[in-house]
């Protein structure tokens, strides 16, 4: 059986492989507490180890693993988007490059998805071209918000005009740690990820089913991490609101709960109990393997996992592991 | 059979006949209180008139979360909250078969909170507290707030968790709604977190504590908490347990708008620990609440009945 996994990220080797001293669109390396990072003003980027290994250390990785396909997304540290739009554009044309050597070189084990510098929707826009025209990727990855404005902003429209007409997914992933827990967690207990990446992703569904962006772009193919994170079991309360508050019908056209089955998601719940409910509330067609390669609140055995597991058919975890990578993407 | 609705509001008719004839109310004005909803200026004869068209038999009464008013000085929150108690503990009284109370305590301040809690639940009969899920910017697991959660504990009074003020994601998304449908319910994940990472659970296992919209994302969110906790090394620092561990030692209302959702809680966290919660008058409310969950075809009737009354008659002794 094939297995082909959405969420697996990254890093240039330019940027992991960068010798110190030197610069790299800004960034210099240091070494902290034994770990190594891209430093520029007060931006830190941690360079996960698992960056410097080379393709075919990570294709052996991927076969321990039993995953046959990476569809490579950099590391969130390559966003950047608070950087000024031509020093983004450059960090992105660098990574897109690089992820498409990389399918070249192993087609049958790599596809990729594109960086964008999203602090200029014009450059961002030409990168996607670019990137999925030329350099053959399937989409972009992008934060879930750009310096603080959320997609539903009308500044995006010519982004998801140009993602819909060139069939681009956008996979939607949180920067690091900054989610809208991070204020709360002012002990480090991991709740600013555990919580915070999950409360993201269904704010970034509520902007675009309620900001209308799904309405606008009905063929727009976007995928939400983390399983959509708390996407599916929050629809009744945003129907409710939806029914009872006019601000929530201002733009969008239908009931929040319609739109479920609208977007995709990665399989990362760490629970077999949402991943049975996601399936019942959005339909089986639209569920992706994803592990988060090399974090450690990934899936560590992402294959077994799934196929380990009682809730689902044998159909449903074909599915999940390849059929539908294969059908949306091409892969 | 019986029906006991642990969430359920009320806009004290003192805050109204004060604002309403042009006078502030302890630094309050008509824009608090949420009168914009006709149903929170109802009487109390008023409220039992609907209940009794809902087929509500109990309702254990809050005030509006709007009442909190923790940011202010402490003496000023305080008065409010006794103001506030007074109220509810005279509707209790006009009504001792259909009303019961939780009081709103000045949470800025331990000793004050503390003292209000004391009055409210030994001198006025009232079942326990209604407080935010974080006191001006700061959560439950800071030690200023312990003694607090000691009290309560040996008060055997119930903390009941409700949102006040701007909830996390207002920021990111002030539109839609999204500050309440989205809000609310990562709020009451948050509050389960800090309750449960911080150690308050263990520090006093007999607290009763209920997270109310059914404890917004908690549940459905615990295999990601749990893979935290196994690989992040402070989020073992105060517990020695998995939080799912901690799911079953809290309480939790059933405002889900949803069946699935409310299947999933009963399945995570046990039926003994959920029960009927309205949000009565509040526009996000359930309509009507008895309908709903008798029409549910995924539980049993005894589920429906430990949500509708049991759980809650023996626990608060109603």
């Amino acid at each position: 059986m094939r297995s082909i996994d959405i969420h697996a990220h990254i890093a240039p080797a330019a940027a992991s492989h960068l010798p110190e001293g030197q610069t790299w669109h800004g960034f210099t390396r240091q070494e902290m507490k034994g770990r190594q990072f891209l430093v520029q003003g007060d931006k830190r980027q941690w360079l996960h180890p698992a960056y410097s290994l080379t393709a075919d250390e990570r294709i052996a990785y991927m076969d321990s693993v039993n995953v046959d396909v990476h569809v490579l997304t950099t590391w969130v540290g390559m966003y950047n988007y608070d950087l000024p739009g031509d020093v983004g554009a450059g960090i992105a044309r660098e990574c897109n490059d690089y992820v498409a050597d990389l399918t070249r070189s192993h087609p049958e084990r790599f596809a990729g998805m594109a960086t964008l510098p999203m602090q200029d929707v014009n450059a961002a826009v030409a990168e996607l071209e670019r990137s999925v025209n030329e350099l053959g990727l399937k989409g972009a990855q992008i934060a879930d918000h750009v310096n603080n404005k959320t997609l539903d902003h009308e500044d995006f429209l010519p982004f998801w005009s140009a993602a819909e007409q060139l069939g681009a997914m956008i996979f939607f992933h949180q920067e690091g740690d900054d989610t809208i827990v991070k204020p709360r967690d002012t002990k480090g207990w991991a709740i600013d990820n555990s919580i915070g990446n999950l409360s993201d992703r269904v704010v970034t569904f509520a902007t675009l089913v309620f900001g209308g962006v799904l309405d606008r772009f009905p063929d727009l193919k976007v995928c939400l991490a983390h399983g959509g994170g708390f996407t599916c079991f929050g629809a009744g309360r945003m129907d409710r609101g939806w029914q009872v508050r006019s601000e929530a019908r201002e733009l969008g056209a239908n009931i929040p709960s319609t739109y479920l089955n609208k977007v995709y998601y990665d399989c990362l719940t760490h629970s077999e109990a949402v991943l049975r409910y996601m399936i019942d509330s959005v339909g089986i067609d639209r569920i992706f393997l994803g592990s988060d390669y090399p974090y450690d609140m990934g899936i560590d055995e992402p294959t077994e996992w799934v196929n380990s597991l009682e809730s689902l058919s044998q159909d449903e975890k074909e599915a999940i592991l390849w059929k539908n990578l294969e059908r949306v993407l091409g892969v | 059979m019986r029906s006991i609705d642990i969430h359920a509001h009320s806009t004290p008719q003192c805050f109204q006949r004060a604002v309403l004839s042009g006078n502030d109310w302890h630094g309050m004005t008509s824009a608090d209180g949420e009168l914009f909803n006709p149903r929170n200026a109802w009487t109390p004869d008023q409220r039992i008139a609907d209940m009794n068209s809902l087929g509500v038999d109990i309702q254990v009464v809050s005030t509006n979360a709007g009442f909190y008013q923790y940011d202010k000085e402490v003496g000023v929150s305080t008065a409010i909250a006794r103001d506030c108690n007074d109220e509810i503990y005279q509707m209790t009284m006009d009504y001792p078969d259909r009303l019961a109370g939780l009081a709103n305590i000045p949470m800025q301040d331990a000793n004050a909170a503390i003292a209000e809690l004391d009055r409210a639940v030994n001198q006025l009969g009232m079942k326990g507290a209604m407080i935010g899920d974080q006191v001006n910017g700061k959560t439950f697991d800071e030690p200023e707030f312990l003694p607090i959660w000691q009290a309560a504990e040996q008060m055997g009074a119930v903390i009941f968790i409700h949102q006040g003020g701007s909830t996390i994601g207002s920021e990111r998304q002030p539109r839609y709604h999204v500050r309440n449908t989205i809000g609310n319910l990562a709020d009451r994940a948050v509050t389960f977190a800090a309750f449960t990472f911080g150690g308050v659970m263990d520090k006093c296992p007999d607290l009763k504590v209920f997270l109310a919209h059914g404890g917004g994302y908690a549940c459905f969110g615990i295999g990601r908490m749990d893979r935290g906790w196994q690989v992040r090394s402070e989020a073992r620092a105060n517990i020695d347990q998995p939080p799912s561990n901690y799911l079953d030692k809290f309480y939790y209302d059933c405002l889900t708008h949803s069946e699935p959702a409310l299947r999933m809680l009963i399945d995570s966290v046990g039926i003994d620990r959920v029960v009927l919660g309205t949000d009565w008058p509040a526009d996000m409310k359930i309509d009507w609440p008895i309908s709903w969950v008798m029409g549910l075809q995924s539980l049993t009737l005894e589920e429906k009945e430990a949500i509708l009354w049991k759980n809650l008659e023996s626990m608060l002794g109603l």
